[in-house]
């Protein structure tokens, strides 16, 4: 087994005096895909906020390279190779597409230097043509690569998205998850948020179901597809 | 008439230059934090006199003060920043309207108590004469004064496009928490613009002075003309700011030749509520 790369333990968060996650554990190791599916307000989202600091956890741990975490401004859980793709894409709508990928690395601008961008537009050559454009120009479908680009500008050693499927046509949701398939082939380590379970569990390793703000079941995403709650819940079968 | 209307007309474009000036500070720290800044005003008469002071102190002229009002301002933003305005950002929006008119209150107390309540200008300004224009005549200083201020928006919109800490400042103000996301700590990026929109007023107020009076109730007159080129420009649009500062600057002048001098601040009051009432996000603005 690989290296344990962010590690949460009891992890409690929540909007002022709502409680939403509550002792939430789990872990991913480095080079793996995890996700996290469950159902529409379980709790998802928060757990990503209160991992990256944009929420403070209102009790638990998490681990980074086994450093604590917990409680630091998300400018420098940046900096330290976390880089979260927040639900809905949060573009910099009146930067063009250059900016928002430059934005990407504002907070490890020497990576810049090692030629990240020509891979992003690599993998995302529509960005390429875009780049002198408005974000706010982009089509719903770009602008969800383009947050997943701009996550990777800083080279992060793990890459959290949130539901990069969101509201795109499945033609385009295949399009995003063959480029994350691209980067798992690439040995990105990815903690993977999603409600569109089959395709999460068909690219990911391992997964959670988080419901009510529990974490409720947990396994290899072969044990998982074959359960009866996900059979019967996620996968409509 | 009609030559003393296009006279003051000219005159009044090229102040508005100087007032799309203090606006352009106005929507860097209402653009970035959303906060409504009631001082803005009368840091412009606090750099006016300041510029007086020093050029009465030393000989200094006007035009050149700014190269030490400049980053004296830019501290005393910074300070107000991290004194009173960090402090309320998670406060009630009534508490950050308070603190700032709460400043205005104490710049233009202070303003009195030390520089009295009659007028001052300086006796002479190292920009002299003047281009005549037909049967127009345009005081060189006017003209000098709008083209520095022109360049200083040029520049600033260059460094919010072109260096890191400016788009920093444009990434907060569309999005802060995907910012913080990407490594902006906030509370610099927002003590960065606070600083520097005060410090635009430096220089506003050194131009200012190389052809105009001060005193110290002039900071509404400010306070109040650059959130009317605010409204009418809107967030964003660094041409449109300037075009509204130029439509300002006229329609004070022709309010104070057609009606009445003393009703500056009443038509310019008029525009933003027309603005406000027709357009408002503003004639160039894109939210
Ligand atoms: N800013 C907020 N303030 C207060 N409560 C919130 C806030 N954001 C979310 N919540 C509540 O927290 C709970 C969990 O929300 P969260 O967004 O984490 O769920 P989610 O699993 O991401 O759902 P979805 O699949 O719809 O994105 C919900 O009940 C929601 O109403
Ligand atoms: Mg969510």
């Amino acid at each position: 087994m690989l290296k344990e790369m962010l590690r949460v333990e009891n992890l409690s968060s929540g909007y002022y005096r709502v409680p939403v996650l509550e002792n939430a554990s789990f872990s991913v190791h480095e080079g793996e895909i995890v996700t996290i599916i469950g159902p529409n307000g379980a709790g998802k989202t928060t757990l990503l906020k209160t991992i990256s600091g944009l929420i403070r956890p209102s009790s638990g741990h998490i681990f980074f390279d086994g450093q604590e975490i917990s409680g630091a401004p998300p400018h420098s859980i940046s900096r330290i190779g976390i880089a979260h793709v927040p639900e809905g894409g949060r573009l910099f709508p009146n930067m063009s597409v250059m900016e928002n990928l430059l934005m990407g690395a504002y907070g490890n601008r020497e990576v810049l230097k090692t030629g990240v961008l020509d891979e992003v537009f690599e993998l995302f050559p529509r960005l390429k043509e875009r780049r002198h454009q408005l974000a706010r120009t982009l089509s719903g479908g770009e602008r969800q690569m383009l947050a997943i680009a701009r996550g990777l500008t800083s080279r992060p050693r793990l890459l959290m998205l949130d539901e990069p499927s969101l509201g795109l046509a499945p033609v385009l949701v295949d399009t995003i998850y063959e480029r994350l398939q691209m980067l798992r082939e690439r040995g990105l380590t990815i903690l993977l948020v999603e409600q569109n379970v089959p395709h999460a569990l068909r690219l990911a390793d391992r997964g959670y179901v988080l419901e009510n703000g529990r974490i409720v079941l947990e396994g290899s995403c072969t044990d998982l597809s074959g359960n009866s709650h996900i059979k019967r819940h996620y996968l409509g079968l | 008439m009609t030559d003393t209307l296009i006279q003051n007309l000219l005159n009044g474009a090229l102040t508005g230059c100087i007032y799309a000036l203090i606006a352009l500070g106005l929507s860097l720290i209402f653009g970035v934090m959303n906060v409504v800044n009631f001082a803005h005003g009368d840091l412009v008469m606090v750099s006016m006199y300041l510029t007086f002071w020093i050029g009465l102190g030393t000989g200094i002229d006007a035009a050149i003060t700014p190269l030490l009002t400049f980053p004296l301002l830019f501290l005393i933003g910074l300070l107000v920043y991290y004194a009173i305005i960090d402090r309320t950002l998670r406060q009630r929006y009534v508490t950050q309207i308070a603190v700032t008119v709460g400043l205005m209150t104490f710049l233009r107390a202070l303003a009195q108590l030390i520089w009295k309540a009659q007028p001052r200008a300086l006796p002479y300004s190292l920009i002299q004469g003047s281009i005549q224009i037909g049967s127009y005549t345009i005081l060189a200083s006017r003209l000098v004064s709008a083209a520095v201020s022109v360049l200083v928006i040029f520049g600033i919109s260059l460094f919010l496009s072109r260096t890191w800490a400016g788009r920093a400042i444009r990434a907060a103000s569309d999005d802060l928490d995907a910012a913080s996301l990407h490594g902006v700590d906030f509370r610099q990026t927002y003590a960065l613009a606070f600083g520097l929109g005060s410090a635009l007023t430096a220089i506003a107020g050194g131009l200012l002075m190389t052809f105009q009076q001060v005193d110290p109730t002039m900071g509404v007159r400010f306070g109040l003309l650059s959130w009317c080129v605010l409204a009418m420009a809107g967030l964003g649009s660094i041409p449109g700011l300037l075009i509204s500062g130029v439509i300002v600057g006229a329609a004070e002048a022709m309010g104070m030749s057609l009606w009445d001098p003393r009703a500056r601040s009443l038509v310019i009051y008029l525009l933003f509520i027309l603005v406000l009432w027709l357009r408002p996000r503003g004639l160039f603005g894109r939210k």
